[in-house]
């Protein structure tokens, strides 16, 4: 009782405090506030970002530049947290069963088909969705820096049409699409390919993640085609990770650590 | 090559942790190298960058080429404020890597290059934080340590490790949420991340400086990072977490979490808010210090009341967490406080690492997880007791260890600032320790319990053993004996090498706190 009133307490003062704050916002939608219009003596960040970001890179989507371009050291980052979290995960459930039994599990709750009429439905409807699903986030995925999306949706709609197909029909039939030795090896690879792009800037003699001077490598016009170019490769490669760990994190979740089963 | 310092300094554990997971998988046996070859290549980056800023000054990285106008892109930054903490983070990691040799054909081996890559991902954040130069790009590489550090205390047995860590993960969350609300709220004032500009804007503009949302936005990130080192009043996750997790993991992350959130305290009331603007009302600093006075004395009283040998290094920690705290922000005139905190982040690291490493081995070879258990023990295994007395030392204060001479440097800073609790609450501290410690070495000193030798050493049914080898049966083959006490050893002689050089590290810290154009009339 007392630690609720205690809880209470410490919610409403940091409530207050925050919203004391709040009054000294600038207006909402002042186009002239400081995240805006830059304060007097400093040019502002973001009218940088309006005016300059396709020029510089000749990415229409303003928010795809600033996320795997202007500030895509925090991407790869938020991307390796994903993968920590992953990795997390595996390190705390994780169990290695009993080899032989699971084989055996496997084989006799191989799919619907033996036999369980009630998922007919769900399972048919999900086979004909799922594709859908899939094709729709491999356009998110690629249409990201033209339109709304990028890696981290996309990826999570394609993980999500794994787990659709685990829940519809059964693990070990989205298992033995996307198996466990798949998934990690996916997750690994999907921050390499980010991680690449930066290094082989680094070894073409600029700084780590600057894609301008992949242009050769790229064979593409300019350096800004050669940053719009990498910006797609990096929104792959963080597709892959969420992709792999979404679903990993399912599969570990769902049965707790054994893989087998499921729900 | 050596201007891609910073990168390097975070790619090389990235692609370290990336490679055991690859790798680890097929065969257990090459995790362990390819993380001490990553951790060794990265101590000698750390070593390259501290001399070099030693040599040449600041090195300031953009990363992605985006300089112009400066924070549209992510800044990087060594400077002398962290050009030695990075090399004290590749230290310690780099030897716990040898004390989490994992003995081979145990329970659970599947789980090592899980381990190890959590480990590696867990530096690399540290490495991250440390040389961030933008608010929100710190936030990011918390997340990655604070996410790997869950990881690694929940990954032992026992079911009171994963209430621990579940704990931890709640008032981590909230921590890492309130720096974000207080980086948010800066944002929305001055428009911009990264830490330097946001510095000039706040001296350019003094209306926004003043401005309440400034005030509640350093109040935000304050409490954020406290909660996060585990200060005072907001320190209930910590004890629990260190002392019921694997004591690899609690050799890692004892020494270098709350160290770290000390440090990212002192980059941000130094290079975001600046000293002018943090010490402009001398009420919160006399707040702060009378919090720290109050860490210093629970966290020793607490200390006295533990049996258990981990759980009470783990208040020490609480206590001096305190003395770092109290330091940076007693605001004497010639900062000999803020001083002796920077210097204790090092002499600390290194302290609890080598106790940490010692308590680790008498709970893995000898089971003595209480205090009573280490009976004997200088007779058992004199060369651990030998490490563990001079890190005992150490956190007592004797010279020429390193510990004399930070509180040597925080007493001065008190005195100078008149802050005479603080340091009262300082000698209350160590004489406490050395009850502490002294009760210690009398029941492994002249226990008198026979020595068993070796018999004993192998389990004697500690079900809930929190230590990663889960083994319940006598492992094939025990990690090598010097797995551990090559990192004891030089966690001790870094420890007298700190003390004895005490004077060359506050040099080169001081060249620091003297440069920055702030601090400079105070200095003078």
């Amino acid at each position: 009782m007392l630690s609720k009133v205690f809880a209470t307490l410490a919610v409403v003062i940091t409530g207050s405090i925050l919203l004391y704050g709040v009054t000294d916002f600038p207006a909402f939608g002042d186009p002239k506030s400081p995240a805006s219009a830059g304060v007097p003596g400093s040019e502002s960040v973001s009218q940088y970002f309006i005016t300059e970001s396709y020029g510089d890179t000749k990415v229409p989507n303003l928010v795809t530049s600033v996320l795997a371009d202007y500030r895509g050291y925090d991407t790869m980052f938020e991307t390796v947290v994903i993968f920590a979290a992953g990795m997390a995960i595996f390190a705390i459930l994780r169990v290695v069963g009993d080899e032989k039994d699971s084989r055996k599990k496997r084989v006799e709750e191989n799919t619907f088909t033996n036999g369980d009429h009630s998922r007919i439905i769900v399972g048919t409807t999900c086979r004909i969705v799922v594709p859908v699903i899939q094709l729709f986030a491999l356009y998110v995925i690629a249409h990201g820096h033209h339109s709304p999306g990028g890696g981290f949706q996309g990826g999570v709609i394609l993980g999500a049409s794994f787990i659709i197909l685990a829940l519809s029909d059964h693990l070990n039939a989205a298992l033995r699409r996307f198996s466990e030795k798949s998934y990690t090896i996916i997750a690994v690879v999907g921050i390499l390919i980010y991680a690449a792009f930066g290094v082989v800037a680094q070894l073409l003699g600029a700084n780590f993640l600057d894609y301008g001077v992949l242009q050769p490598l790229l064979f593409t016009d300019g350096p800004e085609m050669a940053r719009s170019h990498s910006m797609l490769g990096v929104e792959i490669g963080v597709a892959f990770t969420v992709t792999a760990i979404m679903f990993a994190i399912y599969a570990n979740l769902s049965t707790r650590g054994l893989l087998r089963n499921g729900l | 090559m050596s201007d891609q310092l910073p990168a390097v300094l975070v790619l090389a554990p990235l692609f370290g942790a990336l490679l055991v997971t690859l790798v680890g998988w097929k065969d257990h046996r090459v995790c362990f190298p390819i993380t001490a070859t990553t951790l060794f290549v990265t101590l000698l980056t750390a070593i390259a960058a501290a001399y070099q800023v030693f040599t040449t000054g600041t090195i300031d990285y953009f990363v992605g080429g985006w300089e112009e106008p400066i924070g549209i892109g992510i800044h990087l930054r060594i400077d002398a404020l962290n050009a030695l903490l990075l090399v004290a983070i590749a230290i310690v990691a780099f030897l716990v890597s040898f004390f989490s040799i994992r003995r081979i054909g145990e329970k659970n081996a599947e789980k090592t290059p899980y381990f190890y890559s959590l480990f590696l991902m867990l530096c690399l954040g540290l490495f991250g934080i440390t040389i961030a130069g933008d608010a929100f790009n710190l936030f990011v590489l918390v997340e990655v340590s604070s996410l790997t550090s869950y990881g690694l205390i929940a990954m032992g047995s026992s079911r009171r490790g994963t209430l621990a860590a579940f704990n931890y993960v709640l008032m981590g969350t909230v921590g890492a949420s309130f720096y974000l609300i207080g980086v948010g709220y800066l944002y929305l004032k001055t428009g911009t991340l990264n830490m330097q500009e946001i510095h000039t804007i706040m001296g350019a503009n003094p209306e926004i400086a003043a401005s309440k949302a400034v005030s509640i936005a350093f109040l935000f990130i304050l409490i954020g990072i406290w909660i996060k080192m585990a200060f005072f009043p907001l320190h209930g996750w910590l004890p629990n977490a260190y002392s019921y997790c694997p004591s690899s993991s609690a050799c890692l992350l004892a020494p270098l979490m709350t160290k770290i959130s000390v440090y990212v305290m002192i980059r941000v009331m130094l290079s975001v808010f600046g000293y002018d603007w943090v010490f402009l009302s001398p009420g919160w600093s006399n707040l702060v210090v009378w919090l720290a006075v109050i860490a210093i004395l629970v966290g020793s009283i607490l200390a006295l009341a533990q049996r258990e040998l981990k759980k009470m290094l783990c208040y020490l920690i609480v206590a001096e967490v305190g003395y770092m705290v109290g330091g940076a922000w007693l605001a004497d005139k010639e900062l000999w406080g803020l001083t002796g905190s920077l210097y204790h982040i090092l002499a600390d690291a290194m302290m609890t690492l080598c106790l940490f490493l010692a308590a680790g081995i008498f709970a893995k070879r000898f089971r003595a997880r209480e205090i009573s258990d280490l009976e004997g023990m200088f007779r058992r295994a004199p060369v651990v007791s030998i490490g563990f007395v001079v890190g005992a030392l150490a956190m007592i204060g004797v010279p020429p260890t390193a510990g004399f001479f930070s509180k040597f440097y925080l007493i001065r800073g008190g005195m100078d600032a008149g802050h005479w609790e603080f340091v009262v609450a300082l000698l209350i501290s160590s004489l406490v320790n050395a009850v502490l410690f002294f009760r210690i070495f009398e029941i492994a000193f002249f226990g008198n319990k026979p020595a068993e030798g070796h018999g004993h050493e192998e389990g004697d049914g500690h079900e809930d053993e929190a230590d990663l080898p889960l083994s319940k049966n006598p492992p094939t083959s025990a990690p090598p004996a010097w797995a551990g006490i090559f990192p004891l050893l030089t966690s001790a002689a870094l420890i007298l090498l700190l003390g004895i050089f005490n004077g060359e590290i506050v040099g080169f810290i001081r060249v620091f706190l003297e440069s920055l154009p702030h601090l400079a009339s105070h200095l003078q």
